[in-house]
């Protein structure tokens, strides 16, 4: 590997975790942030460099977790609730250490996956055509419905808006142009880089208004400590469980990080045999949680690299920035652009590997980064961003775009739509117009056929499962307690 | 309130953009293969609008806090940035800068001038001089572009 690469990758880890344990700013922000400086470099230095700060800013919310009870990242949310409690105790250093040990070890478990998985399911979806695509496109639009902060009708909402922004610009098959307002800028469509500096940069500074936080306090730690013998023998099943968890539930399109670590949380308190210490100190709870969210970072990346669906929100953005580069995920990167595949799997290795030694030597020095007060941190922030917007494509047009794409998310926000869905909608929409047009193409207009092709019927199928799942299993469960209850 | 309102402005902006898109041009029967260049739009927003009437229905209303002042001052610097961005990019950045650290209660001199004139200086140089981006000429820009 080339020697300034490797001094780019401990850069953006260092990157990461400042992004990850600074107030408002977490791996999507960060990454949607770090686009715009990515543009002029080569497409792996690029890549490596945003799938970098993706694992190092998911492993730093932990840091400040632990040390002043706030997440960095959502995604660390859990590892508030044994870390704190421990860190208060006087136990801040074993704490970060078994969130460093935990992190490492599912990161690395979920890259081993991702090499392997990646390149199979790749392998598989080599022979879809265009109505498995639309199929399957679908499908990972449905899945948005479980994502976020909004309710799965206002998640649908947010994505079909990301899929209408998509069809500004030139109509792919017949160059008729849509929604342009006589602005020839909007000819090749909305970018995502602005949208996506807007919806997670410019409207997090309007969160951040509302909620001006007051004092913060520090914790003492003399010195980060491994895990003893006796914390491994306690938490290596949890570790490995988790690890599990959080890479199925990455590979599982559209979700993440937070996801996976709620789930390894309540796994790692439902299997454990002390669950009464769980949320007062459980040195299980913090290994479960961070195992879970850092293994979803490499799970995440499998369906985004095979199949060009963003396996969580931060791989969203680093689906945007493969496609900047010219690049074209899905089963055709394999073969005819491996060398890119590889670049981030080895960087996401390389990241796992390196912020053990972050994670150890600089956590009470990076945990002080969240003191920078809000009121400096913000104002440079949005000039990163409105430089950032403007730097693609040098048009003032898409510095208005980001700050219009802020207000909006803002709004969004704060009216239950989270953004998240509304990223992928954008970046989903082009694909699933194109392919919808060719499946029609394919089949001589008669759009039914498409549900007689086994594969693209099975997608259909996972997708009505994955928007009315949940309500029909309520259903049944209600009428199971009704019916044993006898009422 | 907001449980009506959202859903009906939402309605309200598809219910146009479907009547922007009845005006897009039309490709004649012979060469069309696929769709119009309205149908998906279109089918999209009908779906926007058809779930924003069960979000209606369904959705239980959220309780929030009104917006306060730093939310509505951060909002009216950004027009500001807009406005002042048509003289000179960096100006409008400088002025918003400075601007949003003091609402939000930033009182030292040199905490402003590290926000409003330190941070866009170097971005400035990172970008013109690092990625070759080329920025647009005005009031300020124009003093080192000559």
């Amino acid at each position: 590997m080339d020697p300034q690469l490797l001094v780019l990758l401990f850069a953006a880890t260092l990157g990461g975790v400042i992004i990850g344990a600074l107030p408002g700013l977490n791996a999507t922000t960060g990454a949607a942030l770090l686009l715009p400086f990515t543009i002029t470099m080569e497409p792996i230095p690029a890549i490596a460099i945003l799938t970098t700060i993706y694992c190092a800013a998911t492993f730093a919310g932990a840091i400040t977790a632990i040390l002043i009870n706030t997440p960095g990242t959502s995604a660390s949310a859990t590892t508030c609730l044994d870390g704190y409690p421990l860190a208060q105790r006087g136990e801040a250093g074993r704490a970060l250490g078994m969130a460093t040990v935990s992190s490492t070890i599912g990161g690395i478990i979920s890259v081993i996956c991702l090499m392997l998985a990646a390149p199979l399911l790749a392998r598989m979806a080599y022979n879809f055509a265009p109505p498995e695509y639309f199929a399957l496109t679908v499908f990972g639009i449905s899945m948005l419905a479980t994502i976020g902060d909004g309710t799965p009708l206002k998640n649908i909402i947010a994505g079909a808006l990301g899929v209408l922004l998509a069809t500004v610009g030139k109509d792919l098959l017949t160059t008729v142009e849509r929604f342009t307002f006589g602005f020839n800028e909007l000819s090749e469509g909305i970018g995502f880089v602005p949208v996506m500096i807007g919806i997670f940069g410019i409207s997090e500074l309007l969160v951040q208004a509302e909620q001006l936080q007051g004092e913060r306090k520090l914790i003492e730690m003399k010195a980060i400590k491994l895990p003893s013998r006796e914390d491994y023998r306690r938490v290596w099943k949890t570790i490995l469980r988790s690890s599990g968890i959080g890479t199925f539930i990455g590979i599982l399109p559209a979700e993440g990080a937070t996801v996976a670590s709620m789930i390894g949380y309540n796994e790692a308190r439902r299997w454990s045999k002390t669950p009464e210490e769980f949320g007062k100190g459980a040195i299980e709870g913090i290994a479960g949680s961070e195992a879970a969210n850092n293994a979803a970072t490499g799970g995440a990346m499998v369906p985004t690299l095979a199949l060009g669906i963003p396996g969580s929100p931060t791989a969203a953005v680093i689906l945007a920035g493969l496609m900047i580069h010219g690049l074209q995920p899905g089963p055709t990167m394999f073969t005819e652009q491996a060398e890119f595949a590889y670049a981030i799997f080895w960087a996401m290795l390389l990241v796992n590997i390196t912020f053990i030694f972050v994670g150890l030597f600089g956590a009470k020095i990076f945990a002080r980064v969240t003191f920078v007060p809000v009121q400096i941190l913000w104002p440079i922030v949005f000039t990163f961003s409105i430089v950032g917007a403007y730097a693609l494509d040098q048009s003032m047009l898409d510095v208005y775009i980001a700050l219009a794409s802020g207000v909006i998310g803002y709004f969004m926000r704060r009216f239950g739509y989270s953004v998240v869905p509304l990223a992928i909608g954008l970046i989903l929409g082009g694909m699933l117009e194109k392919r919808l047009g060719q499946s029609l193409i394919m089949l001589d207009d008669q759009w039914w056929l498409m549900f007689a092709r086994p594969l693209s019927l099975l997608f259909f199928v996972l997708t009505i499962l994955a928007l009315f799942g949940p309500f029909f299993w309520r259903l049944f469960t209600q009428r199971d307690s009704i019916n044993s209850t006898g009422k | 309130m907001a449980r009506f309102a959202v859903p009906c402005g939402t309605i309200v902006f598809c219910m146009l953009a479907y009547w922007l898109s009845t005006q897009f041009d039309r490709v004649p029967p012979i060469l069309l293969r696929g769709m119009q260049p309205e149908d998906f739009p279109q089918m999209v927003l009908l779906l926007i609008m058809a779930l924003s009437v069960l979000v209606m229905i369904f959705d239980k209303p959220i309780e929030h806090d009104p917006m306060t002042f730093n939310v509505w001052s951060s909002l009216g610097l950004f027009v500001v940035f807009a406005l002042l961005s048509r003289i000179d990019l960096f100006l409008g950045l400088g002025v918003f800068a400075g601007a949003l650290a003091y609402t939000w209660g930033e009182r030292r001199l040199w905490g402003i001038g590290l926000v409003s004139v330190l941070s866009p200086t170097l971005i400035f140089l990172l970008f013109d001089q690092v990625f070759r981006i080329r920025f647009p000429r005005g009031l300020l820009t124009n003093i080192w572009y000559g």
